[in-house]
């Protein structure tokens, strides 16, 4: 599996220039303080205790964000309704990346994708469950969270989603 | 109601992985002199006011605009920066163009410059820099430092592009394959190109295909380089242009749209760009410049484009959504030859972002080629006769275009 990043590169025209000084040196950044406004969060956490989802709705398009938004970017105006969405979702988009186990070393493949949860009009980044054979990854794929244990209200409550069938017909 | 705005020439300095023999404002001054030597009747002192544009997190250097005021041949004179990402260089030749067509008191022509040295610093830390403030609201919403790493590192340029390389590849139902032939035609044209970085006159479709996977679908061969490099375009009235060579091209259409930022969203959010390849910013650009411009059937109407496509599958997707081909046709039109040297669109004849990326230059590097090739002194000139060309720009989470519609005659709509 390691040959997946191995870097092989084509060749190409090169030429060399001469070396002139060179000064080594570092930017070593301050910390930062970012500053975010996440009153817009607190009701959708207090629900994933109870293991459900909400999002919020902005009266101007009816467009339903999850996660909540504190502000809609078409009428340019506050979401201020709240309404239930399901736990199920369908594959917006993926991609696969290889990364390294930590624990392994080796590079496995895994399949980052952008869910979109039925009912709601944004996508957001998230996992698939592991073990899934990532060639059966397809845009459009339903899927349904899992659910950790003990929801303690983050995001993380869910852990990765599960495939479930897709009954979707060919249109004729 | 604004001049018309023409460019008379624009240069290039040499791009590689490293230019060790050279500084920034070296690599800049080379650009320069190679612009200002296509127009031999005009002095550095004919120059009015001054553009220019990098992304300074790339090199590690804040404000390299003051210490290469001198290289530039800007001192004591109107110098203007601006910075947009990916956008960059796109963005210093509409604020070149700008400058002109405004009419101020003693500027007619100006000199707009983007450039990058990306040797010189770490560009990921560059870009995750940028990410990093977007991201870090996901922590208080309980996802933990680890994972959050994980994504930042699944979410750079290259994360991004393939999330969209997927929706494009099953909506047009398009293999890899096609990806590769793509990036042949852009390294095979760069190969024709003097300061082009990868420049590979025999690369084959296999061996593109040969090279591992870096983010599925996207393959290490297919991916663009980091490049040193910078890029010089003159701007100047419709009536000064007339004395300073023989085709001046006219600038008659501009615009810079973004759209909703895909993949990660503001604050942690996500994104109501559900598809990463709907690209409704490039869509309104092409709107707005074409509108400015009078061009009512793209297609027909424009000779040569350039667009920017670090990522093969974006090249094939600017096209369309720029009006260029209808949804879902552009890997066709690589496969039959349409967009060849001598087809009857020629695309990115430099050899493209995919084969030199400057990132701040990039985009300024697309309508500086587009307008060599109307005035005939490109280095890979199409055969045809170019009269109308378009040079985009895209930056941003996949979400900013630039666009500037250029032609051998002043037709820009309003006056
Ligand atoms: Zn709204």
């Amino acid at each position: 599996m390691s040959k997946l990043t191995q870097r092989k590169s084509l060749d190409y025209i090169k030429k060399d220039y001469v070396r002139t000084r060179t000064m080594p040196g570092s930017w070593y950044l301050s910390s930062y303080k970012f500053r975010f406004n996440i009153t817009h969060h607190q009701p959708m956490l207090e629900k994933l205790k109870e293991k459900k989802l909400i999002a919020n709705q902005c009266s101007g398009c009816n467009r339903v964000f999850f996660p909540p938004r504190l502000v809609c970017g078409q009428c340019l105006v506050k979401p201020d309704r709240w309404v239930d969405i399901r736990d199920t979702a369908r594959v917006a988009t993926y991609a696969i990346a290889y990364l390294k186990n930590p624990d392994t070393g080796q590079v496995e493949e895994k399949p980052m994708i952008l869910v979109q949860h039925d009912g709601a009009d944004t996508c957001s980044i998230a996992e698939l469950a592991p073990g899934i054979n990532v060639k059966d990854t397809y845009i459009g794929m339903p899927i349904k969270a899992h659910w950790k244990e003990n929801a303690t209200g983050g995001l993380m409550d869910i852990e990765y989603y599960d495939p479930i069938p897709d009954d979707a017909k060919d249109i004729e | 109601m604004g001049r018309q705005v023409a460019i008379v020439s624009a240069g290039f300095c040499e791009h590689s992985s490293k230019r060790s023999d050279v500084n920034m404002p070296e690599l800049v001054n080379e650009a320069i002199r190679d612009c200002l030597k296509k127009v031999p009747s005009l002095g550095i002192s004919d120059i009015d006011a001054f553009v220019t544009g990098n992304m300074p997190a790339f090199e590690g250097a804040n404000m390299p605009e003051l210490w290469s005021t001198d290289w530039m041949g800007a001192r004591n004179k109107p110098l203007l920066r601006v910075t947009t990402g990916g956008t960059t260089g796109g963005t210093v030749a509409i604020a070149g163009y700008y400058n002109v067509t405004a009419g101020l008191p003693g500027i007619d022509t100006v000199l707009a410059i983007a450039y990058e040295q990306q040797s010189q610093g770490d560009t990921s830390v560059g870009l995750a820099s940028t990410a990093y403030g977007e991201i870090s609201i996901l922590n208080t919403l309980g996802i933990d430092y680890d994972s959050l790493s994980r994504i930042l590192s699944a979410g750079a340029a290259i994360g991004v592009a393939a999330y969209q390389a997927t929706n494009y590849m099953s909506k047009a139902r398009i293999t890899e394959e096609d990806l590769a032939r793509v990036v042949v035609h852009n390294r095979r044209m760069a190969a024709k190109n003097w300061w082009a970085h990868l420049r590979m006159p025999d690369l084959t479709i296999e061996e593109v295909l040969d090279t591992p996977y870096v983010q599925y679908p996207l393959r290490y061969g297919m991916l663009c380089p980091a490049s040193d490099g910078a890029c010089a375009m003159l701007f100047t009235t419709e009536e000064k242009a007339k004395d300073m060579c023989d085709i001046p091209v006219y600038v008659n259409g501009v615009a810079s749209v973004a759209n909703e930022s895909a993949v990660l969203g503001y604050d942690g959010s996500g994104s109501a760009q559900t598809d990463p390849s709907a690209q409704i910013g490039a869509m309104r650009s092409s709107e707005l410049a074409y509108s400015q411009a009078g061009i009512s059937f793209p297609r027909k109407e424009i000779d040569y484009a350039e667009v920017y496509s670090p990522f093969p599958n974006q090249e094939l997707m600017w096209l369309e959504k720029l009006g260029l081909f209808e949804e879902t046709t552009a890997p066709q039109m690589y496969e039959n030859g349409t967009t060849a040297l001598d087809g009857d669109l020629p695309v990115n004849c430099s050899g493209g972002v995919n084969s030199t990326n400057a990132i701040g230059a990039s985009a300024m590097e697309r309508p500086a080629v587009a307008a060599l090739q109307i005035m005939g002194k490109a280095d890979n000139q199409v055969p045809k006769t170019v009269h109308t060309s378009i040079g985009h720009g895209w930056g941003g989470s996949l979400n900013l275009c630039t666009l500037m519609v250029m032609s051998d005659e002043p037709k820009r709509k309003w006056r």
